[in-house]
């Protein structure tokens, strides 16, 4: 009965297709919300539990399961699509097309995240990427159709090497599903095709250097879609990461090479957002550093820690888009200096209780994430907590903007970003985390970082915007075939 | 003699190769689709049986797996290479 959550959506999404046709587009946006939030119902009635689709045995069959890994995601999925949901009915008033789209990605997403067999997570996951695609460009703007492209031509490349990957472990078991997969005893094929799956999840995934594709493409979509993309989209390779470090063996030279890019991601995200005057971009470095973090509980071997972390990066990142989006689409500006919440004081208090979400602070969802991570984490301490610090201060410089100057109203779309604040606070507390004396150092050593980088004038320098060229997917695809190589060695080290 | 798997390896590298060293949209679709056309030899190749029946009702059939799965690959790389030459083409004459 697990299927159930993907089919939902999938069937209401051809539904809302079929009121174009038959010209009764005003009923479509009543079809997306039956669509978007009938799954909650599903996932409510359902237990935990695993089954292959149509009672088949493992070998020929498909499963999903529905455990303490997939069903945290899931449940995050949910929780932000409605919230996106509830936006993008009032965004995309006249485009039934976005509506279908959306619907598309979350039945994607919902696949993704109970997959247990390679091939259907790979088939989902393209759901969610190729309306995903189609949505970054579809406000038709020039620049959102040239990141659309840089986009999709870089992730189709990975995709294409991760089916690869899928190939070389069919080959050499006979099985596509992973548990099945995993009693097999690994042999240097398999170490070689985990190496090519992982170099494919990390492009996808956003990890520095293999972000280029993400912050032109997050930033450029509309809203609604921003928040769906940088809060779930990015989790579902993620995920795939994380099946993989479950079922297969990674070699130590591995998850070292993956420690080290998850370390980098989070300090090369923090730097970005520090110079970042874009908003929008601002919140999509931000994406790349906290991609970091979910690396990290991977390359660690603590898929609980990663799992939480992703689940709490949906909540506030998710948020922290709706909330940046209220203000742009009333503003019609990205630019920092530009835009403020003063003039809504529920936009306002949201705001700044994702940022201390996002920061890791009690009794916010990143607090007890981030104490999952850190059980896991061997060595290495003292960076994982400056990388912390550096959040908080990019996130008091986005907070120190938007307290100064003069907002409007947003009324009702103000309304999502309080639903995520909200779960952020309930997600937290369910969790469990507890106050910490570090949460007061790292507040204040954020703002303490802050002030001293603004005295310093650094954060006056602003990054010139580039034209997105076709010459940005060889760099991408260039530092891909890197990357492969580089996995490639040291899988077989 | 190569085999199909080995050869679908090189048709995929060749099609990395231009994706790495073109510049011109257009042959960046183009080599993309090269890649999935090595990437279906490859795994069409790996479903071969030397001297396999095809696989109703078979004796020593031939793997159809493989080329189910290539199958829905195919599906989506139809749809992504319309979609990429719409982008291409939604910008006007500065990309082409």
């Amino acid at each position: 009965m697990i299927a159930v959550l993907v089919a939902i959506p999938l069937l209401f999404a051809f539904l809302t297709a079929l009121t174009i046709p038959l010209r009764m587009e005003k009923y479509a946006r009543y079809l997306f919300l039956v669509g978007a939030l009938l799954p909650w119902l599903a996932y409510l009635l359902m237990g935990e539990g695993s089954e292959v689709v149509g009672g088949w045995p493992r070998v020929g069959g498909i499963e999903v399961a529905l455990d303490i890994y997939s069903s945290l995601l899931v449940l995050g999925e949910l929780i932000l699509f409605s919230a996106v949901a509830l936006y993008s009915v009032t965004y995309f008033k006249k485009e039934v097309k976005a509506l279908i789209l959306l619907l598309l990605v979350h039945a994607g997403l919902l696949g993704t995240f109970i997959s247990r067999d390679l091939f259907n997570f790979y088939i989902f996951m393209e759901i969610a990427s190729v309306s995903s695609f189609a949505l970054v460009g579809f406000s038709g703007e020039k620049r959102a159709i040239r990141a659309a492209y840089k986009y999709l031509m870089l992730s189709l490349l990975a995709s294409y090497f991760f089916v690869f990957s899928i190939g070389i472990i069919y080959l050499k078991t006979g099985y596509l599903n992973l548990e099945l997969i995993s009693q097999v005893s690994p042999s240097t094929e398999i170490r070689a095709a985990v190496a090519l799956a992982l170099a494919s999840l990390l492009l996808k995934a956003g990890i520095f250097p293999l972000h280029l594709w993400l912050p032109d493409a997050h930033a450029n979509a509309p809203s609604p879609v921003s928040a769906l993309f940088s809060g779930a989209v990015v989790k579902a390779p993620a995920y795939g990461m994380l099946l993989l470090s479950l079922y297969l063996p990674l070699p130590e030279s591995l998850r070292n090479a993956l420690l080290v890019l998850a370390f980098s991601s989070m300090f090369f995200g923090v730097g970005a957002m520090l110079v970042e005057g874009d908003v929008k971009r601002f919140l999509a470095y931000s994406t790349v550093s906290q991609m970091g973090y979910v690396l990290l509980g991977i390359a660690t071997l603590n898929p609980l820690g990663a799992i939480y972390y992703a689940f709490a990066h949906m909540l506030f990142k998710g948020g922290l888009f709706l909330s940046a989006g209220a203000m742009v689409d009333k503003a019609k500006a990205r630019e920092l200096d530009k835009l403020s919440y003063r003039g809504d004081i529920l936009l306002m208090v949201s705001t700044i209780m994702l940022s201390l979400a996002i920061g890791g602070i009690w009794p916010f969802v990143g607090s007890p994430a981030k104490a999952a991570l850190l059980k896991g984490l061997p060595y290495g301490r003292e960076l994982f907590y400056l990388a912390g610090m550096g959040t908080l201060a990019s996130f008091t410089k986005l907070n120190y903007y938007l307290m100064k100057g003069r907002g409007e109203e947003s009324g009702t779309l103000a309304l999502p970003s309080v639903m995520m604040a909200l779960a952020a606070l309930l997600a937290g507390f369910s969790l469990g985390g507890s106050p910490k004396a570090m949460d007061v150092y790292l507040l204040l050593g954020g703002a303490v970082l802050f002030l001293l980088l603004k005295a310093s004038g650094l954060l006056e320098i602003r990054l010139e915007k580039r034209e997105i060229t076709p010459g940005d997917v060889n760099l991408g695809a260039a530092l891909f075939a890197l990357f492969l190589l580089l996995l490639l060695h040291l899988s077989q080290g | 003699m190569i085999n199909a798997e080995t050869a679908g390896i090189i048709v995929m590298l060749i099609g990395l190769y231009g994706l790495i060293s073109k510049e011109n949209p257009i042959k960046q679709v183009l080599s993309i689709n090269v890649v999935s056309l090595g990437l279906i030899l490859f795994f069409i190749g790996a479903g071969y049986v030397e001297g396999g029946d095809f696989p109703i009702m078979p004796s020593n059939p031939v793997d159809p797996l493989p080329a189910t799965l290539m199958l829905t690959t195919l599906v989506v790389d139809v749809a992504i290479t319309a979609l990429a030459l719409a982008m291409i083409l939604r910008n006007g004459g500065e990309w082409a």
